[in-house]
Formats: structure tokens, C-alpha cells, sequence
């Protein structure tokens, strides 16, 4: 690929001074979602010692997983300069069309696996259509649809109750502190994460979502590259579903819009240092947004402020990510961005 | 900027006739949205009883939704420069909200309370505006954020019981009242809609803001001032989501804080389906307009045959889906000029991806 030359000559040139090196590491804004966290539980901690708890650390942790498995996807699709407001009812359709067998027949967990990765891939595959195919801009394609079909799936009735292996795996420890589903979301990020580094198609997206006409004249078939993205966001969509039913033992007609999701998902994706304009940013930094998020959610109750504002929260925090932005990079568009600054 | 790519150096002449290629079917998807609409009333007053109802039936209808087209006339104004704004929903309610509690818990005169909610509205349009033009960022990230803030200082605002219970003659005159058949809020909608259609097809400051759409270097090399065009497009929204709002509240008799989070789908669903580019710089408020009663019909239409709110949301979208395809064929069709036709071809072929903002 392309873009592998400049990496190596723009952090060469750069590595002089060790001042410089350091703020250069201060710039990655992974690096900063760490230190903002720690700069959070520290506050936290001194104020309320029952923050730093291994299940207050659990609670946190588990609470992530649903909107990091989400925000992968979405990063997927960011990337590639779309957007996906369908995840929320793909994560509804797959909640309640795994959750009622697993309540009424005791469905096995990974048949249930099986099934909401089917689920969520057949979804996605519509979105893909819809915007490489039928060349609908994606806020549009994604916008509106599956709302309609989980409601009419759901046909009124609830999951209450789901069998105790899905509830040990949505609400047990690996080891105390660390639980599965941070498990989960953190082995797909790593292969995601793979995915975009390692292959070519994972670099075509990147590529893609900077400059879709140079890429298709570069010989990437540009089509089937946003394809891709959109097919793999509802796949991880589907196994979201699958960890929020699990977590919360419950799903119904609404899941997943009633509560925002589409937008919690991109809030983590732009807070993780992934941009707007595409082309920019990375999984690893969604998967820390989507936890500095709930870090952060749970540091406001903790300081007694009341639940209502935290939609508040999450909406400053976007602001701060987003004035923040102009002096940071992510670990895997840093040096590029550097070798751009240099050639203009 | 990619958003650019797409038309790289076309003479001058050609891309006139483009324009007005486009510009004819423009034209044409307008006519065809309300030969849509009569067919639409046509079948539902056939179909389904109580739907027409005399006529004024028919106008009691428009009631139900013209708060959404008010939030789509602003977010139209946005779109068209190339923008969105997705805080308007929530803008909405806080509006709402906050004329309610201005009257009941600080004795403020009801129609004082309105224009102080109007101004909250502009003043809040004035902030996404201008830290969108001065951080340079993507106006869906921006209200995207306030969406949120709004949304929580809304819910803080009204406590835990919402205001209800105005007086009659702010109900009279802003929810239910009427003029002959025709509802009030019907009124208020056909003057803020030729206020609109004015503005934008007629003023200075209408062709600013599509070409700043269309082409934002292009309108730069003109000396149209962008950052404060901008801002007034989302002051704009701001106020004509502030005045959806406090309609709602009129109309319901009670203010909510969740009310307006259901008014911004539509409200862009009508916009695009209005015929209006979702990246800027195309598009007739006139379709927008009509399209605000093709979509209000339908899902009244829906929910008075007895259909879920939800599923009617469905198939409002499925049509939405069937439409834009159509329309992209008769953009590709709309073309007399076969070099002019070809260059479409040629720039389409990279994909759909224009950049959505900046």
C-alpha cells in the first residue's frame, strides 16, 4: 500500500529531540483517553474510595462492552467516510429473536452466537446494498427501516427471563474485576483491529475513506469495499445484541432506540480520535472511548449528580473530544499525518 | 476536499447547462411529489373511513404533523448550505419546556414567555453556528453534542412533573384553535413556508447559502461571507425548531421533555424526500413543502387504518428508499446533453461518497 512510505520517512525525521518524542506521544489521543481516565478515577478515588472496588471496576467494565462491540463496527463504517444509525434496531432484532427461544426453548448459547452473527450479517448486507448498490447516502439508508421490522418481530411481547448461562456470561468475572463480556468486545477489537492493519482490504478502507476517487483509481473496488464495512458494522451489531441481552436479561420492541445506542456508538467512535471526514482513527481508540465514557458516566453518579444529566455528559464530552482534535492523532494515522503537515 | 472531486474543471458553459439540466428535474420531482399527494388522499379517502371527513377531517389532520414540518423548513435552510443539524429535536422540547416553566413557576406573561423561548432557541442555534465555524468541525458532531445537552437540560428543566394546563387564549390561539375550517398551526405553517421559499429562491442570502452547498470554494472566491451565512442557517433551525415547540405544546395543551426526540427523523426524511441533497447545495423549498403533507398523510393515514406509530415509520422509510432510487435514475435521465451525461457518469463511478460537511 501507498500509504506504508511516508510512515517510516515522518516519524524518522521527527524522533530528534526526546521532548519532542514525548509530546508526540501526547498527542495520540489513546494516550490521552488513558491519562484523561486515570485523571478521572484518581478524582474519583480520593473522593470516594468505594470507586477503585474490583466490582465497581466490573460494573464499569461490563457496562462498556455493549457500545465498544458497537463502536467497532461503527469505526468500520466512519472510516470509510458512511455512517450507521441502524445498529440500534439491529441490536433490538437480534436481542429478541435470540432472547425468545433462549426463554421459552433454552436455546443454546452457541447456537444463539450463530444466529445473531446470521442476523446481523443478512441486516447489514441490506445497508450495504442500499449504499453501494443503490448508492443512497447513508444516513438515509441506515435511517429508518429496521425500526419498523423489530417492532413488528417483537410483536409486543418482552424477553423477562433468560437461562443462567447467558446470564454468567453477561454479568460473571474471567478474574475479579475483568468480566467476560470486556472479554468479548476486547478479542473482536483486537482482530478488528488486525483486520485494518494487516489486510488489504482493512487498508482499502482507510484508503477509501480518504479519497474514494483516488482509491478507485488506484484499482480498489470501491463499491465493495463500503460493502464490506456496512456488512461487518451489522454483523457486530447482531453479536452486540447477543451481549446486551445477556447483560440485562431483558429485550422488547425498542431496545436498543429507546436508549440511543446509534448515538452512544458514534459518540465512543469520535471520542476515540476516528473522524467524521473518514480516513482517520481506529478501533483501539473506540473500545477506550467506549470505556472512558462509562468511566466517566460512573464518576458523575458517584459525585451525586442526578442520572438525568447524563446524556449531558456524554454530549460535553463529544464537544471536548471534538476541540481537542485539532492536536491529536490516533496510533495507526499518526506518522501519516505528520508526513502531510510536512508536505504542505 | 473530495466534495469537489466529483466536478473537477467542467467549462463554464457546460456547467450552466448542467444547472439547468438539474434544475429541470428539480422541477420535476416537485410535480411528481404532488401527483403523489393526490394520489395518496385519494386512496386513503377511499379506503379508509373518517380519514377524509368532510374535508375539515382532512385539515384537522395537519395538525398532527406540521410541527414536524416546521423543524424540516430550518433544517432544510441547513442542509441546503451543505450542514445538518441534529440538535433540532431536542431544541424543540427545550423550548417548549422552558416557555412552560417561565409561566408556570416564574409568573411570566404566557406570550412573554414565548418570545423569551424563541430567543433561548436562536441564542442555542447562535452557539452550534459559530463553534462549528470557528473549531472548523463537522456540523453532525457538533449537534450531535448538543442534542444530548439540550435533551438533559430539558428533562432537568421540567422536573418531575412537566408544566400543563396553559391558558385558553395561548391554546386558542397556538394549539387547537382555527380560522373558519382552517387550523391555526395550518396558518402559522403556510407563513413560515412562504417566509422560506422567499428567502432562499428569492434573496441574496438564499443563493449564498445553496452555492456555499454546492461549492464552499467557489462561494469563498465569490466574497460570500460563509461563517456568518452559516450561523444564521443554524439560528434559523434553532428558531424554527423553538417554534415547533411551543406549537406542540400548544396543541397538546401540556409541554414534555421528550416530545420533540420524535420530530427530527421525519423532519429529515421529509427534507431529503422533498428532494433536497442531503451534502447541499441542490434542492427547492417548494418540495420540501409538499413533501411535508406527502409524508404527514401517509403516516396519518397509517395510524388512522389502525397501524402502529412504529410500522407506519417503516413504511414511511421503505417509500422514502423507493423514491430516492427513482430519483437518481431521473437525475441520471434528466440530461439531454450526452457529454454532459457521460462526465455524470464518469464522476459517479468512484462511489456515492461526497464529503458530508466541512
Amino acid at each position: 500500500m501507498t500509504v506504508a512510505l511516508p510512515v517510516r520517512r515522518g516519524g524518522g525525521e521527527r524522533a530528534v529531540a526526546p521532548w519532542a518524542s514525548l509530546g508526540r506521544w501526547l498527542r495520540l489521543r489513546e494516550i490521552q483517553l488513558v491519562l484523561a481516565m486515570a485523571v478521572v478515577v484518581a478524582v474519583s478515588t480520593a473522593l470516594h474510595p468505594d470507586f477503585l472496588t474490583p466490582g465497581n471496576i466490573s460494573f464499569m467494565l461490563a457496562d462498556s462492552a455493549v457500545t465498544a462491540i458497537l463502536a467497532t463496527g461503527q469505526t468500520l463504517v466512519v472510516l470509510a467516510k458512511g455512517i450507521d444509525l441502524s445498529v440500534a434496531p439491529i441490536l433490538g432484532i437480534a436481542a429478541v429473536e435470540v432472547g425468545f427461544p433462549a426463554q421459552s426453548h433454552n436455546l443454546n448459547l452457541a447456537v444463539a452466537f450463530v444466529l445473531v452473527m446470521g442476523i446481523g450479517t443478512v441486516l447489514g448486507v441490506g445497508n450495504g446494498l442500499l449504499v453501494s448498490l443503490a448508492r443512497i447516502p447513508p444516513i438515509i439508508a441506515t435511517l429508518s427501516v429496521y425500526g419498523g421490522v423489530q417492532f413488528l418481530l417483537a410483536n409486543g411481547q418482552e424477553v423477562v427471563n433468560i437461562p443462567n448461562v447467558y446470564d454468567t456470561l453477561g454479568n460473571a468475572d474471567v478474574v475479579s474485576g475483568v468480566p467476560w463480556v470486556l472479554v468479548i468486545a476486547g478479542g473482536i477489537a483486537v482482530l478488528v483491529a488486525l483486520f485494518l492493519r494487516q489486510t488489504n482490504l482493512g487498508r482499502s478502507i482507510y484508503a477509501v475513506g480518504n479519497n474514494a476517487a483516488a482509491a478507485h483509481r488506484a484499482g480498489i473496488a470501491v463499491r465493495r469495499v463500503l460493502f464490506t464495512t456496512y456488512v461487518l458494522s451489522g454483523l457486530l451489531a447482531g453479536i452486540a445484541g447477543l451481549i446486551y441481552l445477556c447483560h440485562t436479561g431483558s429485550a422488547d420492541s425498542t431496545t436498543g432506540t429507546d436508549t440511543n445506542v446509534e448515538l452512544t456508538s458514534i459518540a465512543a467512535t469520535l471520542i476515540g480520535g476516528t473522524t467524521l471526514t473518514g480516513g482517520r482513527g481506529g478501533v483501539i481508540g473506540s473500545v477506550l472511548g467506549a470505556v472512558f465514557l462509562s468511566v466517566a458516566l460512573t464518576a458523575m453518579v458517584f459525585a451525586r449528580i442526578p442520572a438525568i444529566w447524563e446524556p449531558a455528559g456524554v454530549g460535553g464530552l463529544i464537544l471536548l473530544a471534538m476541540v481537542t482534535d485539532r492536536h491529536s492523532g490516533t496510533l495507526s494515522t499518526r506518522a501519516r499525518r505528520h508526513a502531510g503537515e510536512a508536505a504542505r | 476536499m473530495s466534495a469537489v472531486a466529483p466536478r473537477l474543471s467542467p467549462s463554464t458553459a457546460s456547467r450552466a447547462a448542467e444547472r439547468a439540466d438539474t434544475r429541470r428535474s428539480d422541477r420535476t420531482w416537485v410535480v411528481a411529489l404532488v401527483v403523489l399527494l393526490a394520489a395518496e388522499l385519494l386512496y386513503f379517502s377511499t379506503t379508509v373511513s373518517g380519514f377524509f371527513g368532510h374535508g375539515s377531517g382532512l385539515l384537522a389532520l395537519t395538525e398532527q404533523y406540521l410541527d414536524v414540518g416546521a423543524i424540516a423548513l430550518g433544517e432544510a435552510v441547513v442542509i441546503l448550505a451543505g450542514e445538518i443539524d441534529l440538535s433540532a429535536g431536542t431544541m424543540s422540547s427545550l423550548s417548549g419546556i422552558f416557555m412552560a416553566v417561565l409561566w408556570q413557576q416564574q409568573h411570566v406573561e404566557i406570550w412573554l414567555a414565548v418570545v423569551l423561548a424563541l430567543a433561548l432557541s436562536a441564542l442555542i442555534g447562535a452557539f452550534n453556528g459559530l463553534v462549528i465555524t470557528i473549531f472548523k468541525v463537522d456540523s453532525l458532531l457538533v449537534t450531535l453534542a448538543t442534542q444530548f445537552i439540550l435533551g438533559a437540560v430539558a428533562t432537568a428543566l421540567s422536573g418531575s412533573s412537566p408544566p400543563y394546563g396553559f391558558p385558553s387564549s395561548f391554546v386558542a390561539v397556538a394549539g387547537t384553535g382555527t380560522v373558519g375550517p382552517i387550523p391555526n398551526q395550518l396558518l402559522v405553517f403556510a407563513a413560515l413556508s412562504i417566509l422560506v421559499v422567499l428567502v432562499v429562491g428569492r434573496t441574496r442570502i438564499g443563493r449564498a447559502l445553496v452555492l456555499i452547498g454546492y461549492n464552499r470554494d467557489a462561494a469563498r472566491w465569490s466574497g460570500i461571507r460563509i461563517e456568518r451565512t452559516v450561523v444564521g442557517a443554524f439560528v434559523f433551525s434553532a428558531l424554527m425548531a423553538g417554534i415547533s415547540g411551543i406549537l406542540v405544546s400548544g396543541l397538546y395543551n401540556a409541554a414534555r421533555d421528550d416530545i420533540g426526540n420524535s420530530l427530527l427523523l421525519p423532519a429529515i426524511i421529509v427534507v431529503v424526500l422533498g428532494g433536497v441533497d442531503i451534502f447541499g447545495g441542490r434542492g427547492r423549498i417548494s418540495g420540501v413543502i409538499v413533501a411535508t403533507f406527502v409524508l404527514g398523510f401517509l403516516t396519518q393515514g397509517r395510524l388512522v387504518a389502525g397501524d402502529s406509530s412504529l410500522s407506519a415509520t417503516m413504511v414511511t422509510g421503505i417509500v422514502l428508499i423507493v423514491f430516492l432510487v427513482l430519483k437518481l435514475r431521473l437525475d441520471q435521465r434528466a440530461g439531454l446533453d450526452i457529454r454532459a451525461l457521460a462526465r455524470r457518469r464518469l464522476a459517479r463511478m468512484p462511489g456515492p461518497q461526497r464529503d458530508p460537511g466541512a
